[in-house]
């Protein structure tokens, strides 16, 4: 049995129109999924209802053996966490430590176990020297890191990153994709990983690829990317070496490496045989 | 923005930074009825030295106090004014353009110039040693036996501390976005009245959408942070009274009975 | 020359105990026709320099050239409103200053703030909408409705409806996918060729930066460390070492292709021109 179960999923802000139809997939327990796809495909809807945020119109979401509605909503949240886009509009407490704990108040952690708690997961992801600040002094990538470690320490099985790079400087980005990766590494959380960021597709180990609503693509990212025709198709961005695969495919030379240095190799080969 | 200095916490240590908020929002309202209840000159002089050492134990600046006072220098000369027209009692003081002036309208002014002096310094006490935070659990834990007629004081101290969390955040966006509209020709300072009216239009329209997309945004991260507003939370900052809290209370409340004592027997 | 910082410095919070230079004795000139891109780290003085293009600060030390007008510090400076007009500034997620209750509304705003008259305002932005590729049958849209890609596009009308000869865009490709990022980048080239505007860029896309740029200017702890040929500083290892650059991935792949033994020119700095060039290379044999 996988840990999560997507049947049939349908969804729509409106009667007549629908943002999501008849997805379906699986996702195992430890793996790291990318979902991609251009804006307005609904790749961040699929991450709501994930979450029990919004409630979809048909179909079902299984997760670790629980089915998603009313009852169970509560549990299931348990489950997973959300690390959202903006970095200001989830950082809730005063500073640092607050915002922690915001969670484990909820939790109803008895307050003598948080501070220990908070400590546990402001030094995993590297925020120790920060515990006291206010949001107002910190940068987008630190505020990142502090909804991270807010969410670990509630202890999900399920770790769910919904754009949580894209309004971050190249250093956020590159600092929070290597923390995600890290986080990965010994397989306790699954993580799934809403972006439109390409390289990162490149440390997944699942790629699900979203087109108007529905599954365009659902591969290993090695595979995806050998598809570059159709994914510019779908007005999605290919990783740099596919790109100059693309353009000298254009040009009728056909490039069978998929690094740099090998690319120039044959290039350089197909230059003196002639 | 930086000249506003009432209600700014400041970020120092002093005993007073020490006690609990409870005890310390107790004490305001005690000490605020004790300020108003005298009609004696001496009791006046008691407050005033009481006070006044509360201050500098805290380690406020008096600078501070003063400024505060600034805004109201203006009312209290309007206040004498009137008291000039209307108090026709007590020993004539001076005689201007024909108008006789007594002695009461002069004393009564100064009694009101008083007590406002000491309740803005008591106030100014509390909210600069108290984090707003600290202020809120306060607010919070005193408005619970509430619960008993149903009020949310739960949710009401929720609101007031996310509303503390997002000023710094709003007035960014206020400045940004006033920038971006100067930038196509908003004269924010000058301008006829239609004009002032559509540059208004051009700040609250973005701020309020804006402030909304915050605001859903926010709500669904504490949701999916396991916050249900009328569930059961722990807290991760838990209040708690001691000995010294005790004894400032029961400092306030003899100052009270003083006072009141005062009003009777002096 | 559009442009000149003389001496510029800007302090925040002058003369308060928490005091902070963001701009260092800037003495820069920023080229009239030209793409210039200004880079550097989040806190590098960038924001600061950009907001002192159209007037929004003025310098706390030294002066600032923009179009034959001068502002001096410490001086009183009329004529800003006038100056905003020349320079159009658009903000990084522009797209927060729509507020009218439809798109060609909302275009007009500006020009109207100038003494245009309504006839005239609407004409203007007709003009900036369809240079952004905003089409007509939206025009009567609230710009609240629209995709976040032409809701940055309609912002950016709105400065354009001003005709400002200098347009100076902060990261106008931020929070945008793949398909809107190249309509914005085709955009800024287009006014740049076309209507001959000069465009400043304030970005941290370095890859787009080495694509596009004529000139850049890098900013690091409230100075000036490169100011400069785009071509030069992206191919030259030493500099970009120097400034803790990341080397453009075209470059890298330029480098791939040198060691094998191709001569390549240093002004290829596209994908298709890299490719036009081999692929020519491997027919002429």
């Amino acid at each position: 049995m996988s840990l999560i179960e997507v049947k049939n999923l349908e969804f729509g802000y409106t009667e007549e129109e629908n943002v999501l139809n008849n997805i379906s997939f699986n996702i195992e327990k430890g793996s790291y999924t990318a979902i991609i796809g251009h804006n307005g495909s609904g790749k961040s809807t699929l991450a709501k209802l994930l979450s029990g945020l919004l409630v979809a119109k048909s179909g079902e979401i299984v997760i670790d053996g629980l089915t998603l509605n009313e009852k169970n909503i509560y549990a299931i949240r348990e489950k997973l966490g959300i690390v959202f886009q903006n970095p200001d509009n989830q950082f809730i407490g005063s500073t640092v430590r607050d915002d922690i704990a915001f969670g484990l108040e909820n939790r109803c952690v008895p307050s003598e176990d948080m501070e220990a708690i908070i400590t546990k997961y402001a030094e995993e992801v590297g925020i120790l020297h920060l515990l006291d600040k206010e949001p107002s002094a910190l940068s987008g990538g630190q505020k990142q890191r502090v909804a991270i470690a807010g969410i670990m320490a509630m202890k999900p099985d399920i770790l769910i990153f919904d754009e949580a790079t894209s309004m971050l400087d190249p250093k956020g980005k590159k600092d929070i994709k290597a923390l995600m990766n890290r986080i990965h590494q010994d397989k306790k959380y699954t993580v799934i990983s809403i972006t439109h960021d390409i390289e990162e597709v490149l440390q997944a180990d699942d790629c699900l690829v979203l087109n108007k609503g529905s599954i365009f693509m659902h591969e290993l990212p090695e595979n995806v990317f050998k598809k570059a025709e159709e994914l510019r198709k779908i007005d999605l961005d290919i990783p740099f070496n596919q790109k100059i695969k693309e353009a000298f495919r254009k040009r009728n030379i056909k490039l069978k490496n998929d690094d740099l240095k090998g690319m120039a190799e044959e290039l350089w080969q197909l230059n003196s045989n002639h | 923005m930086n000249n506003i200095v009432f209600g700014k916490y400041i970020p120092i240590d002093s005993p007073i930074h020490k006690i609990d908020p409870r005890a310390k929002i107790l004490a305001l309202f005690i000490l605020i009825a004790a300020v108003f209840v005298p009609r004696s000159w001496w009791m006046y002089l008691l407050l005033g030295v009481i006070i006044l050492s509360v201050v500098l134990i805290s380690k406020i600046k008096l600078k501070m106090i003063l400024k505060t006072l600034k805004p109201t220098v203006f009312m209290m000369i309007f206040l004498l004014i009137i008291n000039c027209f209307s108090v026709n009692t007590g020993f004539v003081v001076v005689e201007l353009f024909g108008k006789a002036i007594y002695s009461d309208a002069i004393f009564n002014t100064l009694f009101i110039v008083v007590r406002l002096l000491l309740m803005i310094m008591i106030t100014t006490v509390l909210t600069a040693t108290t984090k707003p935070l600290d202020l809120t659990l306060g607010i919070e834990s005193l408005l619970s036996p509430l619960k008993v007629f149903h009020f949310p004081y739960h949710e009401v101290a929720m609101m007031i501390s996310i509303a503390l969390r997002f000023i710094p955040t709003i007035i960014e966006e206020t400045i940004r976005i006033m920038n971006s509209q100067k930038s196509r020709g908003v004269d924010f300072e000058e301008g006829k009245l239609s004009e002032k009216i559509n540059a208004i239009l051009s700040l609250i329209i973005p701020l309020f959408t804006v402030a909304f997309q915050r605001a859903y945004e926010l709500a669904d991260a504490m949701e999916a942070r396991g916050y249900v507003p009328d569930k059961d939370r722990t807290k991760y900052h838990v209040l708690k009274m001691n000995a010294n809290d005790i004894l400032f209370i029961c400092f306030t409340l003899f100052l009270l009975v003083l006072s009141i004592l005062s009003r009777i027997y002096l | 020359m559009a442009i000149k910082f003389k001496s510029l410095s800007y302090i925040y919070d002058e003369g308060m105990p928490y005091a902070h230079t963001a701009l260092d004795d800037i003495n820069l000139e920023l080229y009239e026709g030209k793409i210039t891109a200004i880079i550097g780290e989040t806190g590098s003085g960038k924001s600061t320099m950009v907001e002192h293009l159209n007037a929004l600060l003025l310098p706390s030390k030294g002066s600032l050239e923009i179009c034959d007008k001068e502002i001096i510090a410490k001086e009183k400076n009329s004529g800003l409103k006038q100056l905003r007009k020349q320079v159009g500034l658009v903000f990084q997620f522009s797209e927060y200053q729509l507020f009218e209750e439809t798109i060609l509304k909302d275009v007009a705003f500006g020009p109207k703030n100038y003494g245009a008259s309504e006839e005239e305002a609407l004409a203007k932005a007709k003009e900036a909408l369809k240079l952004v590729g905003i089409k007509e049958k939206m025009w009567h849209m609230s710009p609240l409705d629209v995709s976040g890609g032409q809701k940055r596009r309609i912002a950016i009308a709105g400065i354009l409806a001003l005709e400002p000869n200098i347009i100076v865009l902060d990261e106008p490709t931020a929070g945008l996918d793949p398909k809107g990022s190249i309509e914005m980048i085709d955009l800024f080239i287009s006014l740049n060729k076309k209507f001959n505007k000069t465009i400043i860029i304030v970005s941290h896309d370095n890859e787009m930066v080495f694509n596009y740029a004529d000139r850049t200017v890098l900013m690091a702890k409230g100075k000036v460390a490169y100011d400069g040929p785009t071509l030069e500083l992206f191919n030259n290892e030493e500099l970009l070492k120097e400034h803790k650059l990341m080397e453009p991935m075209l470059v890298s792949f330029k480098n791939e292709l040198k060691a094998q033994g191709f001569d390549i020119p240093y002004d290829v700095r596209t994908i298709d021109g890299l490719a036009d060039y081999i692929a020519k290379e491997i027919k002429k044999k």
